[in-house]
């Protein structure tokens, strides 16, 4: 076999390995990856982040569930674990900082932590901030970290209205911060009324999203 | 605005409506019972929090909300993040401008060690029991239905350990999903004892609300694993005891879990069970699938009653009062498809009223 095949080859397990939410093997061909002398970012980007793309597809087509969701996030996770040490500096060509939480006053975190993944898989530097979070906050650590995007999920009409005030206290200290909002009544509509920069439906979509924000190229 | 034209008359008073339709009888129109907690509380000047947190003042601030709307509904107590706290964990109460209902600060179980320590709770102490016993000796005392909540067992499950926890343990440890389940069934039929040794029986509708078993969170199939034999268990329990009837909150995309609710038993002896539908169901198949003999209730959609216009809210409420209409033996109830948002504008609640007095009534 050839290193190129060998390559595909060990790519394609690994997606397959986290789409079947098996940690133990997408370790394990991590490892081996690892071992053959791939590059680990390459590992990332094209093979365990492939897998979650999919996943997000088949969450999409009520193939799966939040329940596999996770399972395949933890095996995401693990993979991303062990290869992490291995990513040359250099490599992760920086897709943004992302500070993410479902805001003040609302416990629906499930949306908002399926976004968290896909952003992970897809690159980005995510902090969560978790859920209830008070609004100062999301700006507080903006100014720490120096985030490129804040994400804001709300799922309830309630706790909606806290977006704008996010964005206010915001753009107040630094208007060049990219506000991405979504949650199930959060809608484009929504986008322009409180003045955010962006807006996705769906978890998959808030990573093309994300991306359109920063102008960072949509992935092949 | 057209000149309004002189209003119908209502010939029944609440209880008359709601009577008839248990009963299967005409009433004079169809029954409005909106769902409705937290604006109650602001519309008589309390904080929101005083619905969750003081039975008495929650009672009467649903009560004057009622008259003031002139809705059929009575008032109701209840949460969905129920169980946290009863199990020993601890609660938050919505106090912050965004808040519109208490939340879960601290689960009672945190690691697969917990599951089995997880004691039962003392059901005259624990949580929110007392206020809810408190609420429901004022239902006993006006003459309304006894309506202790009896959450649904996967959102109660979900509120013990935190709902990320319990997917995970579906797929990876399932055995301890079941052990909770056992535990979140033999809760909820003591708290039924306690409330069926307490209360006339026949005035009893124990009020069954479920988030988390919907098709955003989890699978039909895991449905059907988790939630059906437990949640089944919990109804034919409780109507063993002598209830007649139970008020329930099918919460969220329901649509691939219905063919299973449908095999658990809501009302008895041909007493209907009530069913309330978010906007994800249709009316009409929930008709066609419940409506033999259970009234249904639903489904304006929470955001619209928040965010639309009344011309929005109004039509809304239209469209479901000519599915609702079509239900058999006039079994069906004008509510939202959710808790009445706290901070909907008051003009949409009565626009709901207003079409129920236009478009409600029975020829
Ligand atoms: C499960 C659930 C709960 C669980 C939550 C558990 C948890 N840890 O999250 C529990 C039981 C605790 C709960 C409690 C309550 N709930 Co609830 N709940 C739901 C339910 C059924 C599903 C939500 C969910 O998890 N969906 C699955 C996830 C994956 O979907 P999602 O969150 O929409 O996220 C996707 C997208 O929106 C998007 N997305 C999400 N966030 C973001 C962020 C960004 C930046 C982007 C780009 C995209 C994005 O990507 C995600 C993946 O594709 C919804 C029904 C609904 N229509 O949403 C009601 C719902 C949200 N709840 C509702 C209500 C009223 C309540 C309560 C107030 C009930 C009460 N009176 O006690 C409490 C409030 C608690 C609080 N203070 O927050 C109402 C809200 C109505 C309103 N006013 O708008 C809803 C809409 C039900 C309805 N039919 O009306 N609930």
């Amino acid at each position: 076999m050839s290193a190129l095949q060998e390559r595909q080859e060990l790519l394609h397990h690994i997606r397959d390995a986290v789409v079947d939410y098996d940690e133990e093997v997408t370790v394990e061909l991590c490892s081996n990856a690892i071992q053959v002398g791939l590059d680990a970012y390459d590992v990332v980007a094209n093979g365990l982040a492939l897998g979650m793309e999919e996943v997000g597809q088949l969450y999409e087509q009520k193939e799966y569930f939040v329940p596999e969701v996770l399972m395949c996030s933890d095996a995401f996770y693990a993979g991303l674990q062990h290869l992490k040490p291995h990513i040359r500096s250099d490599a992760a060509t920086g897709s943004g900082q992302v500070i993410i939480g479902t805001v003040e006053g609302d416990v629906h975190d499930i949306g908002k932590n399926l976004v968290k993944l896909m952003l992970e898989a897809a690159g980005f530097v995510v902090h969560d901030l978790g859920k209830d979070v008070p609004l100062d906050k999301f700006v507080q650590e903006q100014q720490r970290t120096g985030a490129d995007i804040i994400a804001l999920s709300a799922l309830m009409t309630t706790s909606m209205l806290a977006i704008p005030v996010v964005i206010e206290k915001m753009r107040a200290v630094n208007p060049n911060v990219k506000i991405l909002i979504g949650g199930a009544p959060v809608s484009q509509e929504s986008v322009d009324l409180y003045g955010a920069d962006g807006y996705a439906e769906t978890a998959a979509r808030a990573v093309d999203e994300a991306r359109r924000l920063l102008d960072l190229p949509y992935q092949e | 605005m057209a000149m309004p034209s002189p209003p119908r008359q209502e010939t029944m008073a609440p209880h008359e409506r709601m009577g008839a339709i248990m009963m299967g009888q005409k009433p004079d129109r169809v029954p409005f019972s909106p769902f409705i907690f937290g604006f109650c509380a602001k519309n008589v000047g309390l904080p929101v929090s005083t619905v969750y947190e003081d039975a008495e003042k929650s009672f009467f601030a649903q009560l004057r909300t009622a008259e003031m709307y002139g809705y059929d509904g009575a008032p109701l107590y209840g949460y969905a993040s129920y169980g946290g706290w009863e199990f020993g964990g601890d609660i938050k109460m919505p106090r912050s401008r965004w808040e519109q209902a208490p939340v879960v600060a601290h689960y009672p179980v945190e690691s697969e060690e917990d599951v089995d320590r997880l004691e039962l709770p003392d059901v005259e102490r624990a949580g929110s029991l007392p206020i809810s016993m408190t609420f429901s000796r004022l239902q006993e005392k006006f003459g309304m239905p006894i309506t202790v909540q009896l959450v649904g067992v996967v959102t109660l499950v979900g509120e013990l350990c935190s709902v990320d926890r319990m997917c995970r343990w579906m797929i990876k440890r399932p055995e301890l999903v079941h052990k909770l389940m056992r535990k979140a069934v033999d809760h909820l039929v003591d708290v039924a004892k306690l409330w069926v040794d307490t209360f006339p029986v026949e005035r009893m509708q124990p009020f069954v609300g479920d988030a988390t078993s919907a098709n955003q969170v989890i699978s039909p199939k895991q449905f059907e694993e988790f939630a059906l034999p437990y949640q089944k268990e919990v109804h034919e329990k409780v109507l063993d005891m002598g209830v007649m009837s139970m008020f329930n909150h099918i919460c969220g995309e329901q649509n691939l879990n219905l063919p299973f609710w449908r095999q658990i038993p809501h009302g008895r002896d041909g007493v209907p069970g009530i069913l309330s539908f978010g906007h994800e169901v249709d009316l009409t198949t929930a008709i066609e699938m419940f409506g033999e003999d259970n009234i249904i209730a639903g489904n304006v959609e929470p955001r619209l009653i928040q965010n639309g216009t009344p011309e929005e809210v109004f039509a809304a409420c239209v469209a479901c009062l000519e599915k609702g209409k079509q239900a058999p033996n006039y079994r069906y109830m004008l509510m939202a498809g959710c808790e009445v948002p706290v901070e909907a504008p008051p003009y949409n609640l009565f626009t709901m009223r207003k079409a129920v007095m236009e478009h409600g009534f029975y020829d």
